[in-house]
């Protein structure tokens, strides 16, 4: 089909200028493309239940951590794993911990389910402050490993196969169809024979477990991780607003959001250093994209504009009760 | 136009492919169902009328499993369905649409359509929903967003999604109400097409043009109970119901 | 045997005064549909008002409440129908966008405070601080009870709104049944800029009343949001008088597990708690929620 081979010439100049980019720029701008790369990569995989699913998850930042946390403990010093071995362990163990948050929730309303996730990153920020084996606030060391094309091309794989993934699974497949038409109307597709609630609990393990490899990857890439780091809900903060800016259960959108975002804050960063009102930058971008931009900058390139009916088209106010088709 | 069949009625057929049995379903106090007991036969086109808050759009979503009942027995093809989840209901072959329109709002026609194919019979489902695109009139539209269609139209494209799923009893709600003649012409030509396929329906309407054009046998239901059932002629005759129930003199 | 007594009566007094903004937290949810994650940042917004009022005007930390009652519930009155929009639009996904609009508001207010007021602690005095009541062999800060008498006024106050009076009526019906209430002639637009108006003014003098017991500042709102969430999901989302009880619950969990197992603990714990009721009984304890 003539949309697989637009996007098939994307995927190639992306390959091609994710291999030349190392001989490219010197070391300093390649840590920069290594971390766009990882923030398009999770954005991906919170759009996958976020953006296809219409499920919001405000607790990703949970999965990212248990990756790191169980990579940093299975490389250190009784069990000293080899890198690679250690992201089985960590998909495992944020597969069943997904199981255990989602099964009983994803049934409910979308607001049990954020809260849900929410609790769960804050109680294992807490969980990871107290613990001795995750060394407490202080946190744990990995083994330096200090080779940034190492970093870089790792990263670039994750990010590629998560893209991959997506683009298949999501926008290519029965699995997508069935995604999209339960985020639509919960009750059509079920009489339609979908199994709302074991599709919705697929894609959220395969988005917690995505966003999981990343941590892993970070946690050998930065050496040193700690509760803030790893858990903070300023990383979940991050994947929000990269998702929303670029344009919710889209391809792009994540990939978008997530590389322009990652680079300003890096800009801001090292104009300003680290600075609180880079949160409340954040907190204003959401609201603003809410009111004002509902189909992120992805929507803005849209083929055919949808209609899009903003908020403030809708001061006339009209009747309650339209909308709610979907879940209860 | 007239698509009711001479041959005896199918009630009567040993092996109904839908039996309901002393159904049972509160919603606080109200008696959604109190009682209900009727069958629709193979390949039968039988048609649900009554007053609004009779219950039938309750009894469609008790035979769908979206509503689970409180007692009673569901027979469906030869199997027991009461308080079976949707989706395994479906998946059986039982298929409905919704009173209001239940778009896939952010999806494309086509993309509803093969949505409805998505769990089963998925093998040869594009060539299909080209298939439906063009029997339903929907080619023009097709890669537009449902939300953009209009309310006719959506009932098109509802009915089309049930259509895709192959499915031998088709439980249609309203699915002509409020739309323009030529689209109903179109899904009433749909419906004697299918039904010559082997497919059996169950429709709740209140145009009583349609009920007596399509339906080969009328169900009459008032407060959660089966009235009375029987040819369109008979029922019409009998004025005591028209006018307690339907409330419309003919 | 003393120290079981105080912690529990302690336990019961801050619970009254979170029971005050959760109330206000399950009508919103009730009648717009949308969990507020900015409640948290309601709470630390009074708080600093009464700081700033203290502080600037050397007026008593008790004037703030009304103030903080007028002025944040004209906020809320303005914010109410931007929410009743968004979790209305034709968009996408409403549900969605709303929540991601309270979580957004919630961030922009937790960055904006520590921009412009950063990391530190405040106190708030009043006339109560450091007086005492003895109530047999236990001692409690005077300020507490004030709280908590204050609380009871506030609480009772709504119950009486709620269930003796028209409007109260069209509160609780739209928030049983949105449509059915449209069709009994409820402007819901206008009745929810209302609600989340007198939810956010009841919210922010809670935020006087927490500031004046313990202290203030920008980071603690995500603690109140937790509390609030908790209280939802014990009571089950939307139900008022459940809320009341998983209130004092929580109060009396908070202040035993601060005494006895550690104060660094009382989060995990309410954390823990939290995750289970939603595992074992997602609907709350009573099975009553929406």
């Amino acid at each position: 089909m003539k949309s697989h081979w637009a996007d098939l010439i994307i995927l190639v100049v992306v390959v091609v200028v994710l291999a030349l980019l190392p001989v490219l720029v010197n070391n300093y701008w390649l840590r920069i493309a290594t971390g766009a790369l990882m923030w398009a990569g999770l954005a991906c995989s919170w759009n996958m239940l976020g953006g296809y699913a219409g499920y919001i998850n405000f607790g990703q930042s949970a999965f990212f951590g248990l990756g790191a946390y169980t990579t940093a403990l299975l490389m250190g010093d009784p069990i000293n794993l080899p890198f690679f071995a250690t992201i089985p362990a960590g998909i495992a163990v944020t597969a069943i911990c997904a199981i255990i948050i989602g099964a009983p929730t994803l049934r409910l309303r979308g607001a049990y389910f954020a809260i849900a996730t929410w609790a769960f990153a804050e109680a294992l920020t807490q969980f990871a402050n107290v613990m001795d084996f995750t060394g407490g606030i202080g946190g744990l060391n990995l083994p330096p490993f200090l080779n940034e094309r190492f970093f870089y091309f790792t990263m670039s794989g994750a990010a590629v196969l998560t893209y991959l993934v997506t683009w298949a699974l999501f926008e290519h497949s029965r699995f997508g169809l069935k995604v999209k038409a339960l985020r639509d109307h919960e009750p059509a597709a079920e009489a339609m024979g979908i199994n709302t609630s074991l599709v919705k609990l697929q894609t959220f393990v395969l988005s917690a477990v995505t966003a999981a490899v990343f941590g892993a990857i970070f946690a050998y890439w930065v050496t040193f991780i700690n509760p803030k780091s790893v858990f903070g809900g300023d990383i979940t903060d991050q994947m929000v607003v990269m998702v929303l800016l670029g344009g919710l259960g889209s391809l792009r959108g994540p990939a978008i959001g997530g590389i322009g975002l990652f680079v300003v804050s890096r800009l801001i960063w090292m104009r300003w250093g680290d600075t609180a009102f880079y949160i409340a930058i954040l907190g204003a971008a959401i609201v603003l994209v809410v009111l004002f931009l509902p189909n992120g900058i992805a929507g803005l390139f849209a083929r055919r504009p949808a209609k899009s009916v903003t908020v403030l088209d809708k001061a006339a106010g009209k009747l309650a009760g339209t909308g709610e088709g979907g879940r209860n | 136009m007239n698509t009711a069949t001479t041959s005896s009625p199918p009630s009567q057929s040993s092996d109904p492919i839908l039996t309901v049995r002393d159904l049972f379903r509160q919603f606080g106090g109200i008696k959604a169902a109190d009682g209900v007991n009727l069958e629709v036969g193979r390949c039968e086109i039988a048609g649900l009328i009554g007053p609004n808050g009779s219950g039938k759009s309750t009894l469609f979503s008790l035979v769908a499993g979206t509503v689970k009942p409180d007692s009673g027995q569901i027979r469906f093809d030869g199997r027991e369905i009461a308080g079976m989840n949707a989706h395994r209901i479906a998946r059986l072959g039982l298929a409905r649409t919704f009173q209001i329109p239940a778009m896939f709002d952010n999806m494309t026609v086509t993309e509803n359509l093969l949505a409805a194919a998505a769990q089963g019979h998925w093998h040869g489902a594009k060539d299909r929903a080209a298939e439906t695109l063009s029997l339903l009139k929907l080619d023009q539209v097709a890669q537009n967003r449902a939300s953009d269609l209009s309310g006719g139209q959506q009932k098109l494209l509802e009915f089309g999604r049930v259509v895709m799923r192959q499915a031998s009893l088709i439980l249609l709600d309203e699915v002509t109400a409020g739309v323009h003649p030529n689209i109903r012409k179109i899904i009433l030509d749909a419906i004697a097409r299918l039904r010559e396929r082997g497919i059996s329906f169950f429709i709740i309407e209140h145009d009583m043009e349609m009920v007596r054009n399509v339906c080969d046998r009328i169900i009459v239901m008032d407060a959660g109970r089966v009235v009375t059932s029987g040819a369109f002629e008979d029922i019409v005759r009998d004025s005591e119901v028209m006018q307690t129930y339907l409330g419309r003199p003919q | 045997m003393d120290l079981l007594l105080q912690t529990l009566l302690n336990g019961l007094l801050i619970g009254g005064v979170i029971a005050t903004f959760t109330i206000g937290f399950q009508l919103t949810f009730g009648v717009l549909h949308v969990i507020d994650f900015a409640v948290g940042g309601w709470v630390v917004l009074g708080g600093y008002l009464a700081y700033y009022m203290t502080a600037l005007l050397k007026l008593d930390g008790f004037f703030a409440i009304p103030v903080a009652f007028l002025l944040f519930g004209a906020i809320g009155y303005l914010i109410g129908p931007i929410l009743y929009n968004v979790r209305n639009s034709r968009t996408a996904r409403p549900e969605l966008m709303a929540l991601a609009l309270t979580f957004g508001l919630f961030t922009l207010l937790r960055g904006g405070m520590l921009t412009v007021w950063g990391f530190n602690t405040h106190t708030v005095p009043t006339a109560l601080s450091g007086e005492s009541l003895a109530v047999g062999p236990v001692t409690v800060p005077m300020i507490r009870v004030a709280a908590a008498v204050f609380a009871i006024v506030i609480a009772g106050g709504l119950f009486l709104f709620l269930y003796r009076t028209r409007y109260g009526l069209a509160i609780r019906a739209t928030a049983e049944n949105r449509q059915n209430a449209a069709l009994m002639g409820v402007n819901i637009r206008r009745l929810s800029a209302n609600v989340y108006g007198l939810y956010a003014g009841i919210t922010a003098m809670a935020g006087v009343l927490m500031a004046a017991i313990f202290s203030v500042n920008p980071e603690i709102g995500l603690r109140y949001t937790l509390f609030a969430f908790f209280v939802a999901v014990l009571a089950g989302l939307g139900s008022v008088g459940g809320a009341l009880v998983a209130a004092l619950m929580l109060g009396v969990i908070e202040a035993f597990v601060s005494t006895y197992v550690g104060s660094s603990y009382s989060l995990l714990a309410i954390f823990a708690t939290l995750f289970l009721v939603l595992l074992v009984s997602p609907r709350g304890i009573l099975r009553r929620g929406l």
